[in-house]
C-alpha cells in the first residue's frame, strides 16, 4: 500500500495542465525512497544514515560501504588521486583492471593534478609520470593517446590563457566528472545500478517535456519546479538556498 | 459446450470453458447459503459476528456488549468455533472439497463487519497461491485484460478503472443492503424458484441489487474491444449469445457488396499494441470471401474492410491486402474454413500485420497515421455469402499466434521494468485469468522469430527512447545550475521543506565539505549552504517522530500546542490520527500476544523436552492459549479493554459523520478486534503496518505547511507530478510515453530500501 500526499488544492490551476499536475500523487513514499536512493549511491552517509532514522527506512546499503566510496570521491575531488587509486583497489582491483578507459581517466586526472602543482616551477615530476605510467597505455589506444597529447599541451600554456578546450582539463568540473564516474564503477560492481534514480526521474521529466512540446501538446510556456522561492507559485517561504 | 468461447462482458464466471465441475460446486454452495439465509457452508456460527456487531451499532448497549466480549474473546478458542487457526472462519470448514476455494475463505455474504477482511482488495486478494486460479477468476465481474498487454500502463489504467467500479459496485451494494435491512432485502430474489442465473460467489452480491447504480468509469479510460456491436452491422449479420460468433444469415449480395460488423470499442493506441484473431467457421471448403481487418465507424457496412477509405482489409478468397482500393496487392495465403486469421495493428510504428494459423505474415500496411489517433479504429470483418459464419477472439482465450512472445521480443524492455511496469509491481487480474488455460501449443513449441517481425527496428526504437532519456538535457529545469547541483537543491530544499532537519543538516555538510574539497585556490573562501534553525521544521520532524514511533497522543498533544488550527481545519487528519491511535493500541495488544504465544510455546517445547508434559502436546493452539496465558492475560485484556473503551468513544464522535468513508473506515479497523492477532492474518495485517504510520505522519505535515501558507509540495515532489502528466500526455497517441513510466523510475531502487 503506498501513501499518498495530499495533493495541493489551495493553489489556483492557471492552466489545465498545472490543474492535473495539482491533482497527480506524488506518494511520499515514492519521494522518500528516491531520497534515501540518492544520499546512498552518491555518496553522502551521514546524511543516508540520518535519513533512515529521521524518516523510518531501512538503509539501502550498509554505511561503511557508503563511507568507502565517499572516501574515494573525496580523495578523487581534493585532487588526492593516488590515494583515490590505491583505496579503489583495495575494495575491488578489478574495477580498474576490468575498465582501461577508467583507468586512464584517472591517471590522466592524477597528470592534470601534477602539472597543475608545477605550475612555472619543476616540471619533471609531471614529465616522468607521463612517460612511466600514461604513455605505455596511449600506445594502445588512440583516444588515450589524443587525450595525453591534449594534457601534455597544458604545460605550454599559463594557466590564465588556456583555450576553452584545454581549459575544461584544469577546471575543477573534470575531477567532479571523474569522481561521478568513478563512483558509477564502484556502484555497477555493488550494486549493479550505475545511478541515482533521482538522475533518471530529472531527465525523463527534461526528456518528457521537451518531446511533448516538440508535438505541440498543450503546455504552460514554462513548468515550474518551485525550486527558488522568488519566480515559483509554489513559494514555500524558504530562503531561496542557492548560495553558489 | 456448444460455444466454448461464449463470452459475457460482466463476468467469466458463466463461462463453462472455466471447468464447470468445480465452479457448479462452488456457485451452489454460495447460492444455496443466500437462498436459505443460513450460512451453513461456512461453518461459521452467526453469533461471531457479535465481537464487533455492537461498535457498528451505535444503539448497541455497549456495556453488556463489552463484557459479552469479553468473556467471548477469551473462551471463543477453546469453545471451538471453528475459527481456523488464522483467525478466518471455517477455514476447513467445508468438507471433502479439494478445491479450496475463495469459498470457503469467504464469510457469509451479509456480514458486513467481515466484508473488509475479505473483499479489502477484491480482484487481488491473495488466494490464487492456494486456490486454483479460475476461483479468482470466477469470483467477481472482471474486465478483458489479455495476457500480451500485461504489465502494460494501458492495462494498469484500465486495472484501477475496474477497480474502482469494483469498489463503486460494492458501495452501492453495501448502501442497499444496510438500507433495505440486510438479509430480508435480498432473500427475495434468491429464493429458489428464482430465474435468475445463478453465478459465482461475488456476483450474487451484484445480481442482488436491483439496478446497480451507474459504474463510476473514468471515461477517460478507453475500454478494449471485447465482443461485435450489435449495432453497427449490416442487417444480414446475425451475432450469437456470445457476442463474438457472427454469421451471415441473409441472402447474398452483388459483386461490390459485402456485409460489415464491427467490435463494441475501438482499439486503443494507448495499448501500443493490439490484436484479436478471427476464425472461419463456414463447413464448406469453398471459395471463403471473408474479410478481416478495421475499419472507422464511418466506413459503410454493406462492404468489405479495405475496399474503402479509412478502412483495412485481408480477404480469404484471394490473399490480398486492401487498403482503401477495389483491388488489393498480393499479401499472404488464401484463408478458410478452420483457419484462424489474426490483425496485429502496431501503434507505435505505424503498421498492420496479419497472421493465419499462428504464422505472422509480415507488414501489410505501413505509415498508417495510428499515432495521432485521430481516427478511431474498430475491428471489422466482412463476409460475403450467406452462409459465412465467423467467430473473433478478443482475448478472451489464447490466441494461436504467440503475441506474447512478440510484445517480448518487439519491446524487451518492458520485461525488464526498463520500460513497462513489470507485473510484479503491477499486479494484473490476466494472471489469473489467463494462467490455467491449457498451455498453447502455438506459442511454447514454436516461438517463431519471423523475419519479417522487424524486431531490430522495434529494439531500436526502444533503445532510442531510453537513450534520449539519458541524454536529455536538462539546464533548462534550473537555469544556472549543473544537473549535480540542480539535484542536491531538490533534495536539500525536499529534506528542509518536509522537516527532516537533521537529515539536512548532514547533507549540507557533506555538500559544503565536498565544495572545498574541489576549491583550488588555498585562499579563497568557499560559501556554504547554511541551514537555518528552523523552529518551524523542528516542530514538525518533532510531531512527526511521535507518529512514527506509535505514540499518537504525543503527536496530538504537539499539534495543538504548536499549531493549534491544524486540526480543527483538517477533520480529515484529525480522523485519521485518531484512527491510527486505535490501531496502535490493538497493535499493541498483538504484539503483546504474539510475545505470550511465543514465550508460551517456547515453554512448551521446553516442557516437552523434559518429557514433563503428558497428553497435552497433542493439545490444540487453543489450549496453549487457555492455560498458559494466566500469567500476563491480565496486561492482554486491560489493553484490550481500553482499545474497546475507546474504539467506543472514537465511534460516539464520529459516529454522525455522513461520509462514506469515514464509516467504512471505522468499520474496517475495528473490525480488526475480532481476530486474537490480527498481526498474523494477513489480509488486515497491512491496517497495523508501522510503515502505515509514515502516511499519517506525511499528511499531518503537509496539513499544517498548508496552514502555514506554504506549499505542501516540494520541488522534487512537482518534478515527479509534472513528469507523470507528461508522460500521460505523451501516451495519449500510442507513442514514446506509451513505454516509459515514473514507477519504473521508482522500481529500480531496491525494494529493501523500502518498508
Amino acid at each position: 500500500m503506498r501513501q499518498a500526499s495530499s495533493s495541493s488544492t489551495a493553489t489556483p490551476a492557471k492552466h489545465g495542465f498545472e490543474k492535473r499536475v495539482a491533482d497527480v500523487q506524488s506518494p511520499k513514499s515514492d519521494i522518500n525512497a528516491l531520497i534515501l536512493d540518492y544520499l546512498t549511491m552518491e555518496g553522502y552517509p551521514n546524511a543516508a544514515a540520518k535519513f533512515s532514522k529521521e524518516a523510518n527506512l531501512q538503509p539501502q546499503q550498509c554505511e561503511s560501504t557508503i563511507v568507502a566510496r565517499k572516501r574515494i570521491k573525496t580523495s578523487i575531488l581534493t585532487g588526492d588521486i593516488e590515494s583515490a587509486i590505491r583505496a579503489l583497489n583495495e575494495i575491488d582491483p578489478e574495477i580498474l583492471e576490468k575498465d582501461p578507459p577508467l583507468h586512464f581517466e584517472l591517471l590522466r586526472l592524477q597528470l592534470v593534478e601534477l602539472i597543475r602543482k608545477c605550475n612555472g616551477g619543476d616540471i619533471n615530476p609531471a614529465l616522468e609520470f607521463a612517460t612511466n605510467k600514461l604513455a605505455p597505455r596511449a600506445a594502445t589506444n588512440s583516444e588515450f593517446l589524443k587525450a595525453l597529447e591534449k594534457t601534455m599541451a597544458l604545460l605550454f600554456f599559463p594557466h590564465d590563457a588556456l583555450a576553452p578546450e584545454l581549459k575544461e582539463l584544469i577546471h575543477p568540473d573534470l575531477r567532479q566528472d571523474t569522481a561521478t564516474k568513478v563512483n558509477e564503477a564502484i556502484l555497477l560492481r555493488q550494486a549493479s545500478r550505475r545511478e541515482a534514480a533521482i538522475r533518471e526521474l530529472v531527465k525523463m521529466r527534461a526528456w518528457a517535456e521537451a518531446s511533448a512540446r516538440a508535438k505541440k501538446k498543450d503546455l504552460p510556456d514554462k513548468l515550474e519546479l518551485g525550486l527558488y522561492a522568488e519566480d515559483s507559485e509554489y513559494t514555500d517561504g524558504h530562503e531561496p538556498m542557492i548560495t553558489t | 459446450m456448444t460455444n466454448p468461447f461464449q463470452h459475457t462482458s460482466s463476468s467469466f464466471a458463466d463461462n463453462p470453458l472455466f471447468s464447470p465441475a468445480p465452479l457448479g460446486r462452488q456457485r451452489r454452495s454460495s447460492y444455496a447459503s443466500v437462498a436459505s439465509g443460513v450460512p451453513g457452508v461456512f461453518g461459521r456460527p452467526p453469533r461471531s459476528a457479535h465481537p464487533v456487531s455492537h461498535l457498528l451499532n451505535p444503539s448497541a448497549d455497549y456495556d453488556m456488549q463489552a463484557n459479552y466480549y469479553a468473556t467471548y474473546r477469551n473462551s471463543r478458542v477453546a469453545a471451538g468455533l471453528n475459527m481456523g487457526r488464522h483467525g478466518i472462519p471455517g477455514e476447513d470448514s467445508v468438507p471433502g472439497t479439494d478445491w479450496p476455494s475463495r469459498a470457503s475463505n469467504t464469510l457469509p455474504w451479509f456480514s458486513r463487519a467481515f466484508d473488509p477482511y475479505t473483499t479489502n482488495d477484491p480482484l487481488y486478494s491473495n488466494f490464487s497461491d492456494a486456490a486454483p486460479n479460475f476461483a479468482a477468476a470466477a469470483k467477481g465481474p472482471s474486465f478483458l485484460s489479455p495476457s500480451y498487454l500485461r504489465g502494460s500502463v494501458y492495462l494498469q489504467t484500465l486495472d484501477e478503472a475496474h477497480k474502482a467500479r469494483v469498489l463503486a459496485e460494492r458501495e452501492s451494494f453495501a448502501t442497499k443492503v444496510q438500507a433495505g435491512g440486510g438479509m430480508a432485502a435480498v432473500g427475495g430474489p434468491h429464493s429458489p424458484n428464482s430465474k435468475r442465473p445463478s453465478s459465482a460467489h461475488r456476483g450474487v452480491q451484484f445480481e442482488v441489487v436491483e439496478k446497480p447504480s451507474v459504474p463510476k468509469v473514468d471515461p477517460a479510460v478507453h475500454p478494449l474491444p471485447s465482443r461485435w456491436n450489435r449495432e453497427d452491422k449490416d442487417a444480414s449479420l446475425e451475432v450469437m449469445d456470445d457476442g463474438c460468433t457472427v454469421k451471415h444469415t441473409g441472402r447474398s449480395s452483388s459483386d461490390h457488396e459485402a456485409c460489415a460488423i464491427r467490435a463494441d470499442h475501438s482499439m486503443p493506441p494507448l495499448c501500443g499494441v493490439y490484436y484479436f484473431e478471427v476464425t472461419v467457421l463456414n463447413r464448406k471448403r469453398e471459395d471463403t470471401t471473408i474479410g478481416i481487418g478495421f475499419s472507422t465507424r464511418t466506413v459503410s457496412l454493406q462492404r468489405a474492410p479495405g475496399w474503402e477509405p479509412e478502412s483495412w482489409g485481408y480477404h480469404g478468397d484471394d490473399g490480398h491486402c486492401f487498403s482503401a482500393q477495389n483491388v488489393g496487392k498480393p499479401y499472404g495465403p488464401k484463408f478458410g474454413p478452420g483457419d484462424t486469421v489474426g490483425c496485429l495493428v502496431n501503434f507505435r510504428q505505424g503498421h498492420a500485420m496479419f497472421t493465419k494459423n499462428g504464422e505472422l505474415l509480415g507488414v501489410a500496411f505501413r505509415n498508417l497515421d495510428l499515432r495521432e489517433a485521430k481516427v478511431k479504429l474498430y475491428p471489422t470483418v466482412g463476409l460475403k455469402k450467406p452462409g459465412d459464419h465467423v467467430m473473433a477472439n478478443f482475448g478472451q482465450v489464447p490466441f494461436q499466434f504467440d503475441i506474447d512472445g512478440y510484445v517480448k521480443v518487439s519491446f524487451p524492455k518492458c520485461l525488464e521494468g526498463g520500460g513497462f511496469v513489470t507485473s510484479e509491481s503491477c499486479f494484473c487480474p490476466s494472471q489469473l485469468l489467463f494462467t490455467f488455460y491449457p498451455p498453447n501449443p502455438f506459442s511454447h513449441t514454436n516461438p517463431r522469430p519471423s523475419p519479417l517481425l522487424d524486431t531490430d527496428r522495434l529494439q531500436k526504437q526502444q533503445k532510442m527512447i531510453t537513450d534520449n532519456i539519458k541524454q536529455a538535457d536538462t539546464s533548462k529545469l534550473a537555469p544556472g545550475l549543473s544537473e549535480t547541483k540542480m539535484i542536491q537543491f531538490l533534495v536539500l530544499q525536499f529534506l528542509q521543506h518536509d522537516g527532516y532537519v537533521e537529515t539536512a543538516r548532514a547533507f549540507a555538510e557533506e555538500i559544503n565539505a565536498e565544495q572545498v574539497a574541489l576549491n583550488l585556490d588555498p585562499n579563497k573562501s568557499v560559501p556554504g549552504i547554511n541551514i537555518k534553525d528552523d523552529e518551524d521544521a523542528n516542530n514538525r520532524q518533532r510531531i512527526r517522530r511521535a507518529i512514527l514511533d506509535g505514540d499518537i497522543d504525543r503527536a496530538l498533544k504537539l499539534t495543538k500546542r504548536d499549531y493549534p488550527t491544524v486540526l480543527e481545519q483538517n477533520e480529515q487528519v484529525y480522523f485519521r490520527l485518531r484512527c491510527r491511535k486505535f490501531i496502535e493500541m490493538i497493535r499493541r495488544e498483538a504484539e503483546h500476544n504474539s510475545l505470550l504465544e511465543k514465550r508460551n510455546s517456547s515453554r512448551y517445547r521446553h516442557a516437552e523436552d523434559d518429557e514433563d508434559m503428558l497428553e497435552s502436546d497433542t493439545n490444540s493452539w487453543d489450549d496453549h492459549m487457555d492455560t498458559e496465558d494466566g500469567i500476563d492475560s491480565s496486561v492482554v485484556s486491560k489493553l484490550s479493554h481500553e482499545a474497546l473503551a475507546y474504539g467506543i468513544e472514537l465511534r460516539a464522535e464520529f459516529h454522525n459523520d455522513p461520509r462514506n468513508e469515514v464509516s467504512k473506515h471505522l468499520d474496517e479497523i475495528f473490525a480488526l478486534m475480532a481476530y486474537p492477532n490480527p498481526l498474523k492474518v494477513k489480509e488486515v495485517a497491512h491496517l497495523l503496518d508501522a510503515g502505515a504510520r509514515v502516511g499519517v505522519a506525511e499528511e499531518l505535515n503537509s496539513a499544517i505547511l498548508m496552514s502555514l501558507g506554504k506549499s505542501s509540495r516540494a520541488a522534487l515532489e512537482n518534478l515527479y507530478a509534472q513528469t507523470s502528466v507528461l508522460l500521460e500526455d505523451l501516451r495519449q497517441d500510442g507513442g514514446d510515453g506509451a513505454f516509459v513510466t515514473v514507477q519504473s523510475v521508482i522500481d529500480q531502487i531496491p525494494s529493501e530500501a523500502a518498508f
